[in-house]
C-alpha cells in the first residue's frame, strides 16, 4: 500500500514531519495557550512603570537579578508565592533573567518600600553592609524617557491588543494625559522620598529615573 | 548434530566453566538467589550465543532464497513481499491501545508536577514545624527570632536592629522624640488597637515637648501633669493597659505582632506587611527576640 512512498524519499520526509509536527502541536500548543494568559486581577503597566522598566533593562539589573520564584520551599518562604506564566503576560519581554548575583526581584514590591529604594539606590552599603551591589547615583539625576514609554504602551496596545484604555484598568489616553498621569504618579512617590533635587525635578515636571524605577519595583508584587 | 554445532556448545561449556572458576575465585556466594539468577543468565547466554550462531551459519551455507518481490529495486537489489509477522502486528496494536489508555488515564492520573510537590512538601514541612515548635520555650524563640531578623528584619533595620541611624526604627530605644511628637501632631490609627484611632493634637506646644522628652529618655524621673491627656488610653503607667493601646515603655508582643502584621508607615518611612510572610510562631520569635535587643 505505502510501496510508493519508498520510492520517494521525499514525500516519505513530509510525511514524517506531518506526524512528528501533529504529536508536537497537541502537546505544546494547549498547554502554551494555557499559560501564557494574564492571571486574573493582572493590570499592564502603566506608562511611568515602563518607564522604570526601561531603565532596569538600560542598567542590566537582570544579569544580577531574576524574576523568578521557583517553587521550592526555601524560596517561597523568601521571596513569597512562585511565579506563575500567566504574571508575565504583559512583560515585553518578560526579564527573568538566570543569575543571582543579588536576590530575587519578582515581588520585592511586597517587603521594600519607596525609602528603601532610594537610600539603597543612591548607597547600598548604606542599608545592607555587606552588599556588593554597585550605587546608581545617575538615576537621581538622569531624566526618565517617559516618551518611549508611551510610546511602548501605544504600541503594545495596537498591535498586542493589550488592555488600556478599559474600565476598571489602566489609562493610557493621549501623549499629553499620559504625561499629566505619569507626573501625578511620580508626585505620590516622591512624597515618600527624601532627596531635595528629585524632589524638586518632579515638582518642575520633570522625572527622574529614579521616581520611575521605584514606580517600577514597587508594581512587583 | 553437526561437528560445528558439537564444537560451538563445548566452546559454551568452556566459558561456563571458566565463569565458574571466576564466580569461585571471587567467593561469590551462589545461594544468594539475585546471585544465582545472574549465574544462570550468564549460562543461557552462552548456550543460547552458540547455539543460534551455528543454525544460521548452517542455514546460510545451504539456504536459497525464494519468494515473490516487490515491485520496486534498487540497483538490482529487490525486496520480498513478506507477510506482515503476527507477534509484531500484535505488539503494534497493543502500543495502540496503550497508546490510549496513556493518553486519557496514564498521564493525567501519574503525571509528574512540580507544584503538586512543592505542595507536598511544604504541607509536610508546616506539619513538622508546628509539632516541633507547639510550645517553644522563650530561648528557642529568640534564636529562632534572631534567624528571621537577619534575614527580613536586618535590610531596614540592620544586623544590630539599631535601625541605620533614623532609616527606619531602632530597637534599642523605644521611639525618640521626633517621632513621639510627629505622631501627637498628626495622630494614629494602623494597628487596630481596641481603643482606636489616636486623634491628632491631643497636646500641642509645651506640653508636646515635656512629654516627648520624658518618654524618649524612657519614662525616668517625675511623670509629666500633661501625660495625663496619653493616660486615658496609654495607662497611668504607659504600658497600653494590657494591650489595649501600643505600650509607650517598651517593646511588647501585642505592638511588634500588630506592626508585623499592619505594617506601618511613620516619620521615618514606611514598613510593609509581612502578614503572609511569617507564621504566628515566627512573629512570636521576633517579638522575642526584638525585645532582647534594648
Amino acid at each position: 500500500m505505502f510501496h510508493w512512498l519508498e520510492k520517494n524519499p521525499f514525500f516519505f520526509s513530509v510525511g514524517v514531519f506531518i506526524v512528528i509536527a501533529f504529536a508536537g502541536l497537541i502537546e505544546i500548543l494547549p498547554n502554551f495557550a494555557e499559560a501564557s494568559r494574564p492571571v486574573q486581577g493582572l493590570k499592564p503597566y502603566t506608562v511611568l512603570e515602563l518607564a522604570g522598566k526601561e531603565v532596569y533593562k538600560k542598567d542590566n539589573c537582570m544579569s544580577c537579578h531574576s524574576q523568578m520564584i521557583r517553587p521550592f520551599k526555601s524560596e517561597t518562604d523568601r521571596y513569597g508565592q512562585y511565579s506563575l506564566s500567566g504574571e508575565y503576560a504583559y512583560d515585553r519581554p518578560f526579564l527573568w533573567g538566570s543569575k543571582r548575583t543579588g536576590p530575587d526581584l519578582h515581588r520585592v514590591g511586597n517587603y521594600r518600600t519607596t525609602d528603601w529604594h532610594e537610600t539603597h539606590m543612591f548607597e547600598p552599603t548604606a542599608v545592607v553592609p555587606s552588599s556588593i551591589m554597585p550605587a546608581y547615583k545617575h538615576h537621581f539625576t538622569n531624566i526618565a524617557d517617559i516618551e518611549t514609554a508611551y510610546a511602548e504602551a501605544f504600541t503594545v496596545k495596537a498591535v498586542f491588543n493589550t488592555p488600556y484604555d478599559v474600565e476598571g484598568g489602566v489609562k493610557l489616553g493621549t501623549w499629553e494625559e499620559a504625561q499629566k498621569m505619569a507626573l501625578a504618579e511620580a508626585k505620590l512617590i516622591t512624597a515618600d522620598m527624601k532627596n531635595k533635587n528629585v524632589k524638586d525635578a518632579v515638582e518642575s515636571g520633570k522625572i527622574p529615573e529614579i521616581v520611575a524605577l521605584i514606580a517600577y519595583l514597587n508594581r512587583l508584587k | 548434530m553437526n561437528g560445528l554445532m558439537i564444537k560451538a556448545l563445548s566452546f559454551a561449556v568452556v566459558l561456563i566453566l571458566a565463569t565458574f572458576y571466576v564466580v569461585n575465585s571471587m567467593n561469590i556466594d551462589l545461594s544468594d538467589p539475585i546471585n544465582m539468577i545472574t549465574m544462570i543468565g550468564a549460562i543461557a547466554i552462552a548456550v543460547i550465543t552458540a547455539g543460534v550462531s551455528v543454525k544460521y551459519i548452517n542455514q546460510m551455507k545451504s539456504d536459497t532464497a525464494d519468494g515473490k518481490l516487490a515491485e520496486e529495486n534498487w540497483d538490482g537489489i529487490g525486496e520480498y513481499l513478506n507477510e506482515l509477522p503476527s507477534g509484531w502486528a500484535f505488539s503494534f496494536l497493543g502500543t495502540m491501545i496503550w497508546g490510549v489508555w496513556y493518553w486519557f488515564i496514564g498521564y493525567p492520573l501519574n503525571a509528574f508536577s512540580q507544584i503538586g510537590q512543592y505542595n507536598e512538601e511544604v504541607l509536610a514541612y508546616n506539619k513538622k514545624f508546628e509539632a516541633t515548635y507547639k510550645n517553644p520555650s522563650v530561648s528557642v524563640l529568640k534564636e529562632m527570632g534572631e534567624s528571621i531578623f537577619l534575614v527580613k528584619c536586618a535590610p531596614c533595620h540592620g544586623t544590630t536592629g539599631d535601625g541605620l541611624s533614623g532609616k527606619a526604627q531602632d530597637f534599642t530605644t523605644r521611639m525618640s522624640k521626633a517621632q513621639i511628637l510627629d505622631i501627637i501632631a498628626n495622630g494614629s490609627n494602623q494597628l487596630s488597637y481596641p481603643m482606636g484611632a489616636m486623634p491628632a493634637g491631643m497636646v500641642s506646644g509645651d506640653d508636646a515637648n515635656v512629654i516627648a522628652t520624658w518618654i524618649a529618655s524612657g519614662m525616668k524621673g517625675e511623670k509629666p501633669v500633661a501625660f495625663t491627656a496619653c493616660a486615658s488610653c496609654h495607662g497611668e503607667d504607659g504600658k497600653g493597659m494590657a494591650g489595649m493601646a501600643p505600650n509607650l515603655a517598651e517593646y511588647d508582643d501585642t505592638i511588634i505582632i500588630k506592626t508585623l502584621e499592619h505594617g506601618k508607615k511613620g516619620k521615618l518611612g514606611t514598613m510593609p506587611s509581612f502578614k503572609t510572610m511569617l507564621t504566628p510562631v515566627q512573629a512570636k520569635s521576633l517579638s522575642a527576640y526584638i525585645k532582647t535587643l534594648k
